[in-house]
């Protein structure tokens, strides 16, 4: 199992362009993915679950990655992070 | 009053009863053909016991209905990106992924099997479940997000029933509906339908801009109309006068034909226009200019002559799910491509105006919007909305000749204040070392009556103006054109308005500052002559009207047009030179009349 922080630094938060970016990264292994918010976790392959989360700017997160690939999965996830979801800051 | 249904004599081919509507007219042009009622109205799915043997075939149906729900999605989104772009596309990818979402499909076989029940039973209790949290959530954007669970829960219900789907939707109909969103307008063109119809929905909401962009006649604001007409009635949709005729006679039929020909070959003629320069006939020459708000309109300028964008809307840009999302540096991007192409015409860039009729940032309701924090007054008290806005112009301002035109401004300590942050913006740029045009013109909507009454006093801080004349009548007159028990009190060329225009024109005249006016009333052709009578040098309209107006002006003398201005000025009411001004048209205009509201058959 894979765990990390992560805190959402794009201007409109977990809107739904960036949900369906996690989701469809998220589809892309074999994890299991799961996203916890103030003690409330959600499945991360769910847009419906991250939507749920309401996560807005300065918002923080526990990623867990759960799986045979939950290495790859984790990066590629941080990675979206970083990028704030390909909106320029 | 005027949307009351009226009967008419005759009775229609089919013995129903022939009756009329009224509604506004939003994309001009005549559609005559059957209805089709599309509804989009929610409705509850009964529970029916599945037998077990059957319980496999359910499944079946419900992974078909996902499966044309993709289809559908995956047309919008298209389309959607092709004509809005990227960011409106999003919310129907997100859809596409609830349509295959892990608490969704699985769970909706799930509750089939487990509950033998039918799959839009099924669909509806799954759905429900999710869209009930999210309801009662605090977050507004959660709550906004209910409706799209909403959307796709009724898009596989209907492909479920098979009845009333988007693939029903006949060619050649008009569609009758409650109201209709983007991506159905755009669906629905794509099925070469003939006009539509909506019981909602006003001239500048987004459907409405879409159906004049793919010229598709359109009637919003018929409210109750839907209860009036089945599917199969025979229509003769009037986007002009803002009309729908309901099973009419043999005569209105004929009469109706003959009229839509005419206006093609109305068209036909006035392209011939579209080179000629707007010059009246003693030689005054007036500029057209297009209103413009999405970058998919842009074609349109060079389609109707348009010398450069009078006003560039920029709520359609900014404002997307509800919330401004777009980065200074995306809207540079729009905007440096807007400017490009109205090159060397000039772009006015209207400042985001919120409020109003038009929403409001983070959920903010007020009880009285068109008296509240509307237009400047929110950009001045949100400079985080403002700055990045003001850059992107600016930054845009070196690609072609630029203009910043400031909405709602009712005194001049807004304008000064917007000044000191327009230097201190410009400032940041140059220290930057990024590039833009120092002398963009500063310019102010004359909307709200004080600004008109102290014109001379704004005219010597400011390069232009520019005359709103839709919020002017509804100050002046204190009145809302949206509620209909007072509608018909409102009239654009009521004396009172005109005399703002006039203390205006007079004022920018002396300061030697341009003037235009880009409100609706500059698509009301009869008032054309008397507005360059007022002093008007400038107008700006939606471009399918601009030919139209070129054509009158061509056909005036400004002399004439000053002396229907002083009638007009001295009048009590606007009835009483109306009428004037109608004859006047028929008699120079060669056929223009056509165009005018009510004076069709």
């Amino acid at each position: 199992m894979v765990e990390k922080e992560v805190t959402v630094t794009n201007r409109a938060g977990l809107h739904t362009r960036p949900a369906s970016m996690i989701v469809r990264t998220a589809a892309k292994y074999e994890s299991d993915f799961f996203i916890q918010k103030d003690g409330f976790e959600i499945n991360g392959k769910s847009i419906i679950g991250v939507m749920t989360l309401a996560a807005e700017q300065g918002a923080k997160l526990m990623l867990i990655f759960d799986g045979t690939d939950e290495g790859e999965a984790a990066r590629a996830m941080m990675d979206l992070f970083e990028s704030g979801f390909g909106e320029v800051k | 009053m005027a949307r009351h249904r009226t009967e008419l004599q005759e009775s229609s081919p089919d013995g129903k009863p022939p009756f009329h509507r009224k509604g506004i007219g939003v994309s001009p042009g005549i559609a005559i053909g059957p209805a089709y009622l599309y509804a989009r109205i929610s409705f509850e799915v009964e529970k029916r016991s599945i037998d077990d043997d059957k319980l496999e075939f359910e499944v079946t149906r419900f992974e078909s209905a996902v499966r044309k729900a993709e289809r559908d999605l995956h047309k919008i989104i298209d389309v959607t990106r092709e004509k809005l772009g990227e960011e409106s596309s999003s919310i129907f990818e997100a859809q596409l992924l609830i349509l295959r979402d892990e608490a969704v499909y699985p769970e909706v076989v799930k509750y089939i099997q487990s509950h033998e029940v039918n799959a839009g039973y099924a669909v509806q209790t799954v759905m429900g479940k999710h869209r009930q949290m999210m309801e009662a959530s605090d977050s507004e954007y959660l709550r906004e997000r209910a409706n799209d669970l909403l959307d796709i829960q009724e898009r596989i219900v209907r492909h479920l029933r098979r009845g009333r789907i988007l693939s029903a939707v006949e060619e050649e109909t008009i569609v009758v509906a409650e109201s209709l969103t983007a991506a159905d307008i755009i669906l629905f063109s794509r099925r070469g339908i003939l006009g539509c119809a909506t019981d909602f929905g006003g001239p500048t909401s987004h459907v409405s801009i879409m159906a004049r962009a793919l010229a598709l006649p359109s009637v919003v604001s018929m409210h109750g109309i839907t209860g009036e007409v089945q599917t199969g009635d025979m229509l003769i949709l009037d986007g002009i006068k803002g009309e729908l005729i309901v099973n009419p006679d043999e005569e209105t039929l004929a009469a109706y034909r003959t009229m839509q020909e005419r206006y093609a070959r109305l068209l036909q003629r006035d392209k011939q226009l579209l080179h000629l320069p707007a010059e009246t006939l003693d030689g005054h020459r007036i500029q057209l200019q297009a209103n413009l708000e999405l970058k998919e309109e842009l074609d349109l300028l060079a389609a109707y002559g348009a010398e450069g964008i009078g006003l560039f809307r920029t709520e359609m840009l900014l404002l997307m799910e509800g919330k401004v999302l777009v980065t200074e540096e995306e809207q540079f991007e729009n905007y440096k491509n807007v400017v490009d192409v109205a090159s060397p015409g000039e772009t006015t860039f209207r400042i985001l105006d919120l409020g109003g009729d038009k929403m409001l940032p983070m959920g903010h309701r007020e009880h009285n919007p068109f008296l509240g924090w509307r237009g400047i007054r929110i950009m001045l008290d949100k400079k985080d909305l403002l700055i990045p806005q003001l850059r992107a112009i600016l930054r845009a301002s070196i690609f072609g000749p630029t203009r910043i035109l400031l909405p709602m401004i009712t005194s001049l300590s807004e304008v000064r204040e917007f000044q000191e942050v327009l230097t201190s913006t410009m400032n940041a740029l140059t220290e930057e070392e990024i590039p833009f045009n120092p002398d963009v013109p500063l310019g102010i909507m004359v909307e709200v009556p004080s600004v008109a009454l102290m014109a001379d006093l704004f005219a010597k801080e400011v390069d232009f103006f520019s005359i709103g004349t839709n919020d002017l009548t509804q100050y002046v007159l204190a009145v809302d054109r949206g509620n209909d028990l007072v509608a018909e009190l409102y009239d654009e060329m009521h004396p009172a308005v005109l005399k703002l225009i006039k203390l205006t024109t007079k004022a920018a005249a002396k300061a030697g500052i341009p003037v235009s006016l880009c409100g609706e009333l500059a698509t009301n052709l009869r008032a054309v002559p008397v507005l360059l009578g007022l002093g008007i040098t400038s107008l700006s309209a939606s471009p399918i009207y601009l030919l139209a107006i070129k054509r009158v002006i061509r056909a005036m003398k400004l002399s004439e047009g000053e002396a229907l201005a002083k009638r007009a000025l001295s009048s009590s009411d606007a009835e009483e030179f109306k009428e004037v001004m109608d004859n006047w048209l028929d008699k120079h205009a060669c056929g223009v009349s056509f165009f005018l509201e009510g004076n069709v058959a």
